[in-house]
């Protein structure tokens, strides 16, 4: 056994000497743990682990094999993300419990602080005292047992799973109701109190998914909606506005579709390139002179990302899309020499295998979040919120959650899954610090660590992002593009692209931050002319998930939402997926990116620069008032956008 | 966006300890803000009021500013002393303490006034400000101090906590969270003739406080009423020259551990803060629950 002496060694030192001894078999000791944060965090190894005092956030989590115990008290999230093993807390345990198990057993002897068990998707978490309120707040499977009260709410919108409660019911939480339990269940939880030596025989009560929520009266009319990437002309009263007005009648509700805001505001359509066209022909050769390559990710000695040039692919989780788009897309960004995103779903093997470059996006739900893909990625990922619906937490209904897409997010098939809409350790940039580090501790401090945010109130966003110490910031504006979204959300929430990065620029300069945080730039951008503009405003990099879709195939149907895509891209029934043929997809996405890095470098040539990193305020005019406005461009409506241009020279 | 931390001696006899365990406890939370720190200290050792000042870049103007106001309102000065970003005076006063507050804080940016009570707060962490005040040695019966990550307003010492309760001698209050019914209460107040002086939500706190404690209230009572006024996710601190107390909000999105034994309530955001307190040795703590109070007093 080794012994570690936490009053001698950082945490840093000393996780990485308890996976040295690990790997040797050998059990760990740690002693003096006065309460401090990400105690044998990423642990991969079955040994055991004892903990001699308390220990602070997130202790045992991200681990697989290891048989923790801890004599005293631990902090928020303790077995956070939990693959296997066991975790025994021999006091009490703060909020977030065994929050997002993916398996494995925590057992609290005393008390267990608010949301214990959010989010969790198999295992078993056991609290000997009383639990606050909101236990088994949105679980997704495996059980809790609380052989105390129950505290409030109790089972708040879980949608799978079930939770014993030996004292008092204290209230029931929304979509939650009694059940009743079979002498089979009671002996399965009496061998395993008795497992860890705790005497109860006392009766239990059982509390389950009522399944009373995410039912809608009347489905929307099945009738294909007009387009929403086709600029409508006319009256105020146009057909658009009056088939909404229909629909709406008929269902009593909100609407439901994919793709972005339509509502017109500024966007990069009305800023211009100050450039001469005839040097555009001049820079024919621009491929061979211009420098577009880039790296991402170094800013605190991680192994950053190296691009070949300035582009990423924007995060589309598995579940939004089909596994085949998801392969392309995969296939595609490698063969460009750019980078892949994981989103929402969980990393797919064949994903991992097809990505030269992959960043692993954890979300709210921690749907497949694990520390064995942790490991496999180039880079993480934490969504905050995305432009087309900030502040919003996704859905997806039962009939697309297959047994395989269930597989990768660690989930039960075939429930109707709700995210939330924030996640349970992050209520502000002080919580945020400490789930930075967890990942960092987890994975040895060598993956850049991004952050996916929402045009809302960019300027304070961005200023929390650079303290909280992220490699770079992933910034979404409101022309972003989702699988699912309400309508109202799509066109009235968050703020342009170009208001997001302008805001952002400024919330760094404000705080003498200089430019050693790049920003990728999302929301609409469709090309290489959007993405120089991109670069020219002062990002650093910029990501299209919409314009790679449509490369490789998308019709715009307008049936992402309810999952019936023609093409095979945003949907999971196998017959409408068979349609989608990867290979000649992932090449017309990857022919699509050679056609925005010609565009990028040729531009760049003819605006004067050897290298995109040259380009600057200097080379844009707006040519609108409201674009001026925005970002403090020049307005000069004599410009004129340089895309038949750029096609006359192709 | 910060972490907290509170400590009350139960007997004088540990007194000179204050300031040695606030700088830990502080210490062991830093990595919740790095921006800036903050100390409101209770010592028993002033000779009349103690008023702090934060001085900007032309330091004699200001300090020339404070002693016209000063002389202006009748106190008579006892003491001055320059010392990092702040000037400190002490003073013979005997009348009303907010509109001398009011006055003074017309003179430059007043941190607080006190008969015992001392707010030090600064930008850097909290070996940052024991190098430069010297906390360490100061010795008091109880305190609050506060790490802060600014998130909307600026980072500059004015905008560190803890926040004086404006024309309440001996009344501070620390924060972590988020008050979002801000404009609200604050135009609320604002009407009844109470000022501020920043737009940060924790100002707001102690103004509020401030306001129920001239309206005659205990502190026990405002307390209790700003667990359903205040909007948003918090946990406070609040010190007053006898005690301190706390208040957390219903959703208990804000953390706050407590310890207690015979000699001393230590509070702070995380335990890792008390444990600094007793080194090596496991600590029976507990969480306040949510929308609770609680004071300790002398």
């Amino acid at each position: 056994m080794v012994t570690l002496d936490l009053a001698q060694i950082s945490v840093r030192d000393a996780n990485t000497a308890m996976r040295a001894a690990a790997a040797q078999g050998e059990d760990i000791e740690l002693v003096n743990p006065d309460a401090r944060h990400h105690l044998g965090v990423g642990l991969v190894a079955p040994v055991k682990v004892t903990i001699r005092g308390s220990a602070g956030y997130f202790c045992a989590g991200l681990s697989h094999g290891a048989r923790f115990e801890i004599d005293s008290n631990v902090g928020w999230g303790v077995g956070d993300s939990l693959y296997d093993g066991s975790v025994v807390v021999g006091g009490n345990a703060s909020a977030i419990a065994g929050v997002a198990l993916r398996g494995g057993e925590v057992v609290v002897k005393g008390n267990i602080g608010s949301r214990a068990g959010q989010v969790m998707k198999a295992g078993t978490l056991l609290c000997c005292g009383n639990a606050s309120f909101l236990a088994g707040y949105m679980m997704y499977g495996g059980r809790i047992i609380l052989l105390g009260d129950s505290g409030e709410r109790v089972g708040e919108d879980m949608s799978g799973g079930a939770i014993y409660v030996g004292g008092r019911v204290q209230s029931l939480g929304a979509d939650a109701k009694l059940a009743e339990i079979t002498p089979e269940e009671y002996a399965d939880i009496y061998a395993f109190l008795a497992k860890y030596g705790i005497a109860f025989e006392g009766g239990l009560q059982k509390i389950v998914n009522a399944g009373s929520k995410l039912r809608y009266g009347v489905n929307e009319p099945v009738s294909r909606p007009l387009s929403y990437t086709v600029a409508e002309e006319g009256t105020y009263w146009n057909a658009k506005v009056a088939e909404d007005i229909h629909a709406k009648a008929l269902i009593g509700r909100y609407r439901i579709r994919g793709y972005g805001a339509a509502k017109a505001a500024p966007h990069f359509n009305d800023i211009a390139l100050k450039i001469d066209p005839e040097r555009i022909h001049a820079a024919s050769d621009a491929l061979a002179t211009v420098n577009l390559k880039t790296t991402l990710g170094d800013r605190n000695g991680a192994k950053p990302l190296e691009l070949s040039m300035p582009v990423l692919i924007a995060p589309m989780s598995y579940g939004a899309l089909s596994k085949s788009t998801k392969i392309a897309l995969a296939r595609a960004s490698k063969l460009a020499g750019v980078v892949e995103n994981t989103g929402e779903g969980g990393m797919l093997p064949e994903q991992r295998a097809e990505a030269g470059q992959l960043i692993y996006q954890c979300l709210s739900g921690r749907l497949g979040w694990n520390i064995h893909d942790m490991l496999k990625a180039d880079g993480l990922e934490i969504y905050i919120s995305q432009g087309a619906k900030p502040g919003l937490g996704g859905q997806l209904m039962a009939k697309k959650v297959t047994k395989e897409l269930a597989a990768v997010r660690g989930i039960p098939e075939g429930i109707d899954l709700r995210s939330p809409s924030r996640h349970p350790d992050i209520m502000g940039a002080d919580d945020l610090v400490i789930k930075v580090e967890e990942f960092r501790e987890a994975t040895g401090y060598a993956k850049p660590i991004s952050i996916k945010m929402g045009a809302g109130r960019v300027r304070d966003d961005i200023k929390i992002a650079y303290k909280d110490g992220f490699d770079f910031v992933q910034l979404d504006g409101m022309q972003g593009s989702t699988g699912a979204a309400s309508t109202e959300v799509l066109e009235n929430m968050g703020i342009p692209t170009l208001a997001a990065i302008q805001e952002a620029l400024e919330g760094l300069r404000e705080i003498d931050a200089g430019d050693d945080m790049p920003i990728v730039l999302m929301g609409g951008v469709k090309d290489g002319v959007d993405a120089v503009k991109a670069l020219a405003l002062g990002a650093s990099a910029v990501a299209m998930g919409t314009a790679a879709l449509i490369a490789g195939g998308c019709i715009s149907c307008m049936q992402c939402h309810v999952g019936n895509c023609v093409v095979g891209i945003a949907t999971q029934d196998p017959e409408h997926e068979e349609r989608y043929k990867i290979d000649v997809q992932a090449k017309a996405i990857a022919r699509y990116l050679e056609a925005v890095r010609w565009q990028i470098a040729t531009l760049t040539k003819a605006l004067g620069h050897s290298d995109f990193r040259q380009l600057s305020r200097a080379d844009l005019v707006a040519l609108t008032p409201e674009a001026a406005a925005i970002t403090g461009l020049p307005y000069d409506p004599d410009y004129h956008p340089v895309e038949h241009v750029l096609t006359e020279v192709a | 966006m910060c972490g907290i931390a509170g400590i009350f001696f139960k007997n004088a006899e540990t007194n000179a300890n204050l300031g040695r365990a606030l700088v830990d406890m502080l210490d062991g939370c830093q990595h919740r803000g790095l921006d800036s720190t903050g100390f409101a200290l209770y010592e028993n050792t002033f000779k009349g009021l103690r008023l702090r000042f934060i001085v900007d870049d032309d330091s004699e103007a200001t300090v020339a500013r404070v002693k016209t106001a000063l002389a202006q309102q009748g106190a008579a000065l006892l003491s001055e002393k320059r010392e990092g970003a702040s000037f400190v005076v002490e003073v013979e006063y005997s009348g009303e303490i907010r509109p001398f507050a009011y006055a003074m804080e017309h003179a430059a940016k007043l941190v607080s006034i006190g008969s015992s009570l001392d707010i030090i707060k600064d930008v850097g962490t909290a070996h940052d400000l024991d190098g430069v005040y010297g906390i360490r040695s100061i010795a008091g019966s109880h305190g609050v101090g506060h790490v802060r990550l600014a998130t909307e307003s600026e980072v500059k010492p004015e905008a560190a906590h803890p926040f004086w309760a404006t024309g309440f001698s001996d009344v501070a209050i620390v924060h972590n969270g988020q008050i979002t019914n801000y404009w609200k209460m604050r135009r609320r107040l604002e009407a009844r003739g109470f000022e501020f002086r920043t737009d940060n939500d924790s100002e707001l706190i102690a103004v509020y406080l401030a306001e129920k404690l001239a309206q005659g209230e205990t502190l026990e009572q405002a307390l209790e009423q700003s667990v359903d006024d205040l909007d948003g996710v918090f946990s406070f601190l609040v010190s007053t020259k006898d005690g301190i107390g706390f208040a957390k909000d219903r959703l208990a999105a804000k953390p706050m551990v407590m310890f207690e034994n015979d000699d001393l309530v230590a509070i702070a955001s995380e335990e890792v803060s008390l444990n600094r307190l007793f080194p090596g040795r496991p600590l029976s703590t507990t969480e306040p629950a949510p929308g609770t109070f609680r004071t300790w007093s002398h």
